[in-house]
């Protein structure tokens, strides 16, 4: 048998040994010693080398070396994964304090989630979602919802242009019109999204945010409907405690017109979350509803501003600016 | 608008704190705020007694100041002292701002017991241009806190655009006597006998277009003595944050607060050709101001002496004819401009003055008439003037209420709740909408020509309702609608994907959908720009989420945090005839996904990890037939294509330096991905029907193959799978093995084979066939060596 010969048989052996080793520290110990001990396998073929004639001998002294040096890596390896499954096993000597492996996990943005929660608040009693463009023709976004051009409304929305008659909506009310002109009543919707205001950027105004809109029609439908359904929204988002009041304001595409104020005990005063009111007749008359037979609500809410209040975060601009340390916190 | 509460008090009985006031106001659909009070301490009324220069600096004084009891020595900076001024007064240990204690000096040799403040040391507001010059009622020695509060008897009121009637004393003060139940005591200047017109003989107005000016009042009061206005008028327009110009303008902003109606006062002598016109400007025509700006017109509504615009109609009078100390005779114009025409003229001027803001939103076409009455009479009053006999009226175009009918029926559907007749009829008279006739379930009604915004049946019961107040409606819980077939949700699918992407360890971003031109138009694409940017790094959609995204990642770890994994759903924004929105799920990585810890070492994002996380993402929504091809792409220095089936769904790689060097993002190693979601939401399986489970084993096998160095693993997986599809369910390389002894470029790659039959237990001899015929192919199909 030649060297080569001899080292490819003591490979193949480790080999099957390797599959089927032990698990047990001392047989680990004593197949260990098979090949690396005094009188192992390993020793044998460096006693083997005496047989060789000189000038053969370095040569194969150092396959040897090379071959010893793998199988040990190989060994060391094997029997480390096995010797701590073993420990595991037997719970000796283990060191609970350390840290468990460094796994990171990932976060939601706290405007998605409080998207989320708004809608399944609403879904919860009947209404279904639609969406909408963001980039709108000036009649769906203003004149359709009963705000002509040169129109002092206009002054309440600061608009971004794409065209003179092309704009970035400025609320999600533009769903509305969508949703009526393909849709015969009654329907009842909530609309989230995102909307644009060409406004200085600062703590409490961001060029958008995201409202979400919520709209009934029906035969039948009043004011104490809709302050019901934005009770029963407030006191599901902010708590039972929450104090609320409606206030009489005015849009062009609601009358009569309200806003909500919930009631901040730690800046101690009002807080405008929303504004609703009856479905203007016009807006039913501009998508072909007839106003004397159908009645309808709507309301609209900011995103940004829900979780401001819910969470007491005082500068819209950190939702925007996705810092870790502040997105980690939800 | 700031309301003055003493000069409410003149229509109106008020029993409430200024706070109270507020809340009812706003409760009425006005929303009001009382000031906020400062609390000082240590600062008093004080007089100054002597004000000399300071013996030893030039720009300093030297005064005396009493407290009422004692006498200071004060050093003083202000320009303003000036004997016998009340000032406010901050004695040794007063407290200015948070922690600023007056203690005595020494300045310039002179000692100093106390400061004089301006406003901007009390911290009441910026101007800091001399020290603050109290009332000369104030009493001296009263606590500084004590007095402004006597100073703080106004409101604001933030008015919706619907509410003209309310830009006035007198309006406001109508809202509170609706809601308080009381008369509002205001009567209108009366008429007077017009009958000798002297007038019309020395002045004709001319209006062009009646629309743009549906009536002009004009009249002429002569002799007047222009001078200081009296002492109580000065009060009145302070308290509601007017300075007192002299008396002939300030009686024209008098009218204008109390009674809501703007008016113009011109020297009559300065339009000589007795004439007053009114017509749309000529492009290019001039006219200067009385803020002493020049006007470049270009089809503002004018008025002009006949000729040449002498002022911009309901915006601002010019500086040509204004009223100056010498003015002899007056002409004073009330007139109602069409809300529209004036909006447009302020619009393109960028003006927004008091008589525009009123005229904008729809003045009272009878109070131009109440106006010119009244401010006749305050210029015989109070600037010795006489008038002369008539009034010139043009009302070319009369403007009338609408009659509505108010019907039980609406009322009750729309409010849901229970408004008497009596609540209704009340409510009605006392907002002086006239109930023509009074029927049993219906009233036909004319509202005031001071309410622009009643028009319709609706309006009205905006009115009943906010009256009764909003809150007194009782909340319904019980809606009886209808079951509709539920539509599913198209966003639902977003949750679920950034609930997965967080669950793999990302961190959901919302981004601006605004950015600056270079980087929307970066990967040659076209995109969406705004006509009126608010600044042109905000000036165009974006067309790709991935510079935010990066800009973001670069932000966190400047900040700290190395170890990065972002992603944003969002949308993605492309001109066209019609605009797309497209929805894009994009995500950045950089640095390790795992640490470095006592367990193990740290493991760093590569293009695998980038596999791997794509994998479990579309594994979790059950979309499955995913795959990837290279992809060359000035985005990636290597990147792959992601397809579903044969659709390229995305894309993904490690982003390439030259692109963040465009970005001028200073960063290496970030790996990154996008797809575009509105076309896999529709490949995704929401529901999964149920797939039994195989209860027959499955057979593990590994095999190894040495193959050239070039060939592709992926490419010899696919070879496997089709060789052998029956029983064979999994193929994975699991060891690749480089080493001399193999040959020169040759590697040996393992391969892990999972084989399972849904039908039975597989046999021995089934596999080793199996094995047999991929060993056979692949060793033909790739030049392969089977080791042993």
């Amino acid at each position: 048998m030649t060297i080569n010969e001899s080292i490819e048989s003591v490979r193949k052996s480790f080999r099957t040994d390797l599959d089927s080793f032990p698990s047990d520290p001392k047989e680990i110990d004593s197949l260990r010693s098979v090949y690396f001990g005094r009188k192992g396998l390993i020793a044998g073929l460096y006693i083997s080398l005496a047989d060789l004639p000189n000038n053969e001998k370095p040569e194969a002294g150092q396959s040897i070396n090379n071959f010893k040096k793998k199988l040990q890596t190989d060994f060391d390896a094997k029997a480390s994964t096995v010797i701590d499954v073993a420990s595991t096993t037997h719970n000796q000597s283990f060191d609970l304090s350390l840290p468990g492996f460094p796994i990171t996990n990932g976060s939601i943005h706290p405007l998605q989630q409080t998207l989320d929660e708004i809608k399944s608040i609403f879904k919860s009693v009947g209404f279904k979602v639609a969406y909408g463009p963001e980039i709108e023709d000036d009649y769906h976004n203003f004149e359709a919802l009963n705000i002509p051009k040169h129109h002092p409304a206009r002054d309440m929305q600061d608009t971004f242009f794409v065209k003179d008659n092309i704009v970035l909506r400025t609320h999600t009310s533009n769903v509305q019109i969508h949703l009526m002109e393909e849709r015969e009543p009654p329907l009842r919707y909530i609309v989230p999204g995102r909307v644009y205001r060409n406004e200085s950027v600062s703590y409490k105004s961001y060029c958008l945010f995201h409202q979400i809109e919520g709209l009934f029609v029906d035969k039948n439908v009043s004011m104490a409907d809709l302050k019901g359904i934005l009770e029963y929204f407030v006191k599901q988002f902010f708590g039972e405690s929450t104090v609320m009041r409606f206030r009489p304001s005015f849009f062009p595409f609601t009358e009569p017109s309200a806003e909500v104020d919930i009631w901040d005990k730690k800046r101690g005063k009002w807080m405008e979350i929303l504004g609703c009111g009856m479905i203007d007749p016009n807006v039913f008359e501009n998508v072909g509803y007839d106003s004397s037979i159908w009645h309808g609500y709507a309301f609209g809410m900011g995103i940004e501003r829900m979780t401001m209040l819910k969470y007491g975060i005082d500068d819209i601009r950190l939702f925007y600016q996705n810092d870790i340390r502040f997105l980690e916190q939800f | 608008m700031r309301v003055s509460i003493p000069w409410l008090k003149k229509f109106v009985n008020i029993k409430q704190t200024t706070e109270e006031l507020a809340d009812m106001l706003s409760m009425l659909g006005l929303e009001a705020e009382a000031p906020e009070s400062t609390s000082f301490t240590g600062i008093v009324v004080g007089k100054v007694i002597t004000a000399e220069k300071h013996p030893n600096a030039d720009r300093l004084k030297l005064c005396t100041v009493s407290d009422g009891q004692n006498e200071f020595q004060v050093v003083c900076g202000a320009t303003n002292v000036a004997t016998n001024q009340r000032v406010p007064f901050a004695k040794i240990g007063a407290v200015l701002g948070d922690d600023f204690i007056i203690k005595k000096a020494k300045i310039r040799g002179e000692r100093s017991f106390g400061m004089i403040c301006s406003e901007k040391e009390l911290g009441l507001s910026e101007e800091h241009e001399g020290i603050m010059i109290l009332d000369d009622n104030a009493k001296i020695g009263t606590d500084f806190e004590e007095y402004l509060k006597s100073n703080l008897e106004y409101l604001e009121i933030d008015l919706t655009p619907n509410r003209p009637d309310c830009m006035s004393h007198v309006g406001v003060a109508r809202e509170i006597a609706v809601k308080t139940g009381q008369k509002l005591d205001f009567k209108n200047a009366k008429n007077r006998n017009v009958k000798k017109n002297e007038v019309s003989e020395l002045l004709s107005i001319k209006i062009e277009d009646k629309n743009d000016c549906p009536r002009y009042i004009a009249g002429l009061v002569k002799n007047i003595s222009v001078g200081p206005s009296p002492k109580w008028l000065q009060d009145l327009l302070a308290s509601s944050g007017q300075r007192s110009i002299n008396n002939i303008v300030d009686i024209s902003n008098y009218v204008l607060l109390e009674m809501g109606h703007p008016t113009h006062i011109f020297d009559f002598d300065k339009v000589p050709s007795n004439t007053i016109g009114i017509r749309k400007a000529k492009k290019g025509e001039c006219v200067t101001t009385l803020d002493d700006e020049k006007r470049t017109l270009t089809n503002q509504l004018v008025i002009t002496d006949g000729k040449n615009p002498i002022g911009i109609a309901g915006i601002m009078g010019g500086l040509d004819s204004a009223v100056t100390d010498k003015t002899l005779t007056v002409l004073i114009e009330s007139a109602y401009f069409n809300p529209i025409t004036i909006r447009r003229s302020a619009k393109s001027l960028g003006m927004s003055t008091e008589a525009s803001k009123r005229f904008e939103r729809g003045a009272d076409p009878q109070g131009a008439e109440h106006a010119y009455w009244r401010v006749v009479g305050l210029l015989e009053e109070l600037a010795g003037g006489e008038w002369i006999p008539g009034i010139i009226d043009e009302y070319p175009k009369k403007i009338s209420q609408n009659t509505i009918t108010l019907t039980r029926e609406k009322i009750n559907i729309l409010s849901g709740c229970d408004l008497s007749d009596t609540f209704v009829k009340d409510t009605l008279s006392h907002l002086e909408i006239d109930i023509k006739k009074d029927g049993k379930y219906n009233w036909t009604c004319i509202p005031p020509s001071f309410r622009p915004d009643l028009e319709r049946e609706v309006d009205l019961i905006e009115e009943c309702c906010r009256v009764y107040g909003y809150d007194e409606i009782s909340s319904s819980f019980h809606y009886g609608g209808l079951y509709d077939l539920a539509e599913v949700d198209s966003e639902d699918v977003l949750s679920s994907i950034a609930k997965t992407m967080s669950g793999l360890g990302f961190r959901q971003c919302y981004l601006n959908s605004l950015t600056d031109e270079k980087t929307s138009n970066l990967l040659g694409a076209h995109s969406v720009a705004m006509q009126n940017p608010l600044s042109s790094s905000m000036s165009h959609l974006r067309t790709s989420l991935f510079p935010g995204l990066l800009e973001t990642l670069n932000y966190n770890i400047r900040n700290g945090t190395s170890n990065v994994n972002l992603f944003e759903i969002g949308k993605e924004y492309r001109p066209g005839k019609m605009y797309d929105e497209v929805v894009h799920l994009t995500g950045v990585m950089h640095g390790e996904w795992l640490s470095k810890s006592v367990h193990n070492d740290d493991q760093h994002h590569s293009i695998y990890s980038l596999k791997g996380i794509i994998n479990a993402l579309f594994n979790r929504l059950n979309v499955n037939n995913i795959s990837f091809s290279t992809l060359d792409d000035d985005l990636y220095e290597y990147g792959l294509s992601i397809k579903f089936g044969k659709t390229i769904i995305g894309h993904c790689g490690k982003m390439s330096q030259s692109f963040l060097k465009i970005l001028n993002l200073d960063i290496d190693d970030v790996y990154g991905f996008d797809i575009e979601l509105d076309s896999i939401t529709s490949a995704m399986k929401i529901i999964t029907n149920y797939e039994s489970i195989v209860h027959y084993p499955k057979v593990d096998r590994d095999i190894n193959f040495v193959l050239e160095d070039e060939i592709h693993s992926g490419d010899v997986v696919n070879a496997i799978m089709k060789a052998c599809s029956e029983y064979l369910i999994a193929v994975q390389p699991v060891n690749i093995y480089q080493h001399e002894s193999l040959g020169d470029n040759k590697k040996s790659v393992t391969f892990h084979l999972e084989f399972q039959s849904v039908v039975k237990t597989l046999e021995e001899a089934e596999i080793n066939s199996a094995m047999n015929d991929i060993t056979a192919i692949i060793t033909k199909q790739f030049d392969a060596k089977l080791r042993d």
